[in-house]
């Protein structure tokens, strides 16, 4: 089932385009990652997704409802990227305020925040005054704000971008455990590797326009990269190689090249051997998503500018 | 909006608005306090309160109205201070984001803390209003015509500032708002003291600029109808009955020289009403 869905969206600021023409479509169950680089659009989109911000054209839905409507709201959640939550409370009356407003009642309220606060780490600091969070556990919080109502969508921008790598690794078990549930996540990312780790399927927006989207797979699909370490390279066959991929690099005894599929791995092994080289180390290339999002917003750079 | 309310007045509390505004209200109690007692100690009171004269009863009043007249400045003050942020600043820094998303129109996000805030302020300037009426008891003896009715248009005047900060706060930054607030607020205190002025001095053109200043911002304009109010209750037959005179010449600038109508009340709820509904129109229809 569809449960997140944007036609033609367009949202203009003064003489400032954030989001172009942009359609998506995200399925119940999914964990849907949304990059792109700085100021490309991603957390207008989000903001217009919840009915914060109001899209010059288009339309969208949030299960089954427009992002204003009140029903549709009781079954989201959010973290936004630039918040701060009240710091005059407590983090467990924080939090069990937000669960009041999400509608539970007073007892389950709280129940449901000590439930929360212990999943994103801060089991012991729900006596704290919330002023004196520091920065990550701040996120935290508001990552427990966001999932106290057990909503059914989780629009997360940037959850991770304050964590320590312990953090980020809980943040990503939590999402595991969610999709578990059933629950649909859209998650803002720039962090590619944390994207590729967990996402079902990862849309690319540059510039206001979603530019690719797709099954992390597919997106790599067709642009492997392979590094090397080695010796005894010949410029003989540095030059032989040169001609498969022009953009190879060759750093001391590190050669970086990309290949039509990991399936070639073996043959340009073979190759490199049987030319007089000794082999220390292949390593498949890791970041794909990384080339293939450089790649984009490079090629975007190209095109609009 | 019960929620949203109950948490903006807990707020309040918490960041020690209360106790501050307290604090300073007692401050001047104390100081007003003084002043009365040794006013009044110059002049013999008889013991029989029965018996008070219409002038000794007049200069209690003048004596109150100063010290309403200046609690509705503290009064003013903390409903602006208290809402000039409460929507721009809390996008501005921040805190807003979260409870956008919760399931919670945005009038009922707006009037819950209007409410919120609106609890804090009648409840402090009740309080703020019979502790005056009860030094002016104490020192005096005299217990204050209309004082019921006095108490309920005094209440009002927070809630007119309230309701022209919180229409501020959708639109304008948090400094931006509180510059509009009090510089209105100044325009209306100016304008009423203009008015009284003009009736005295007999200048039409004096009257009419308070006139318009007071439907601008109905603030001044509650202050008089709380004097009039007062005076309005006199007692019959202790005095204010005499043919071509005018008890609140006494008052001065302080009086409110001629009653204002009850459409001016009339006015001032539906100048509460407009507002809110025109921040809740501007608020709905903002980005965030
Ligand atoms: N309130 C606003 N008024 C004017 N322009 C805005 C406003 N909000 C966003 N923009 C512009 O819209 C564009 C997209 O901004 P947005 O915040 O969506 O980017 P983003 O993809 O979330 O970036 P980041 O990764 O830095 O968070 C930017 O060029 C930004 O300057
Ligand atoms: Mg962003």
């Amino acid at each position: 089932m569809v449960i997140i869905e944007v036609r033609n969206l367009t949202k203009v600021y003064g003489r400032q385009v954030a989001c172009r023409d942009i359609c998506l479509s995200v399925e119940e169950g999914q964990i849907f990652g949304f990059l792109g680089p700085n100021g490309a659009g991603k957390s207008t989109l989000v903001k217009i997704l919840l009915g914060l911000v109001y899209p010059t054209a288009g339309e969208a839905k949030v299960v089954g409802c427009a992002p204003q409507d009140i029903k549709g709201r009781r079954q989201v959640g959010f973290l936004p990227e630039n918040f701060r939550m009240h710091g005059w409370l407590k983090g467990e009356e924080l939090v069990a305020f937000h669960a009041r407003l999400a509608g539970l009642d007073g007892r389950t309220a709280k129940r449901r925040a000590h439930e929360v606060l212990e999943l994103v780490g801060l089991a012991g600091e729900g006596r704290k005054q919330v002023a004196n969070y520091s920065k990550g556990m701040q996120q935290r919080l508001g990552l427990a704000a966001a999932l106290v109502g057990d909503p059914r969508v989780v629009f997360l921008d940037e959850p991770t971008s304050a964590l320590d790598p312990l953090g980020r690794r809980q943040v990503r078990e939590i999402l595991l455990t969610l999709r578990e549930a059933g629950k649909t996540i859209f998650l803002n990312s720039h962090l590619l590797s944390e994207v590729e780790q967990v996402c079902d399927r990862v849309a690319i927006i540059n510039r206001g326009t979603v530019v690719a989207d797709g099954r992390p797979e597919e997106l790599q699909a067709g642009s492997a990269k392979v590094a090397i370490r080695l010796d005894g390279l010949t410029g003989e066959l540095v030059a032989e190689l040169r001609r498969r991929d022009p953009d190879l690099q060759l750093e001391g005894d590190r050669l970086t090249l990309a290949l039509n599929g990991r399936v070639e791995i073996a043959a340009l092994v073979t190759r490199l051997v049987a030319g007089g080289c000794r082999i220390y180390e292949v390593t498949p290339g890791h970041n794909s998503l990384e080339d293939i999002f450089v790649h984009l917003v490079k090629e975007g750079e190209l095109v609009c500018g | 909006m019960r929620l949203m309310a109950l948490f903006t007045f807990r707020e309040a509390w918490r960041k020690k608005v209360v106790l501050l505004a307290g604090l300073l209200t007692l401050a001047f109690l104390i100081l007003y306090g003084t002043g009365l007692h040794f006013i009044v100690g110059d002049i013999a009171y008889s013991t029989d309160h029965a018996a008070v004269s219409f002038f000794e009863m007049m200069e209690a009043i003048t004596l109150f109205s100063m010290g309403i007249y200046f609690a509705g400045f503290l009064v003013a003050g903390l409903a602006i201070l208290a809402a000039v942020g409460s929507i721009a600043g809390e996008i501005e820094n921040g805190t807003l984001y979260p409870l956008m998303a919760r399931p919670l129109s945005r009038s009922d996000l707006l009037l819950g803390k209007y409410f919120g805030l609106a609890a804090m302020l009648v409840t402090y300037a009740a309080f703020f209003f019979l502790a005056l009426a009860g030094l002016i008891y104490w020192q005096t003896g005299l217990i204050l015509p209309g004082l019921a009715p006095a108490l309920g248009l005094f209440i009002l005047k927070p809630l007119v500032l309230l309701s022209i900060t919180m229409l501020g706060t959708t639109r304008l930054p948090t400094l931006g708002n509180g510059v509009l607030a009090f510089g209105l607020y100044a325009l209306a205190v100016a304008g009423g003291m203009m008015e009284q002025i003009g009736v005295l001095m007999g200048s039409p053109a004096a009257v009419y600029s308070g006139v318009i200043a007071s439907f601008i911002l109905p603030a001044d304009a509650v202050y008089r109808m709380v004097v009039a109010t007062v005076i309005d209750r006199l007692p019959i037959g202790s005095g204010q009955d005499t043919p071509f005179f005018n008890p609140q010449m006494i008052l001065g600038p302080f009086g409110s020289q001629f009653t204002p109508s009850d459409w001016m009340l009339v006015y001032t709820f539906v100048y509460i009403v407009i507002l809110l509904a025109i921040a809740v129109r501007t608020f709905n229809r903002r980005d965030i």
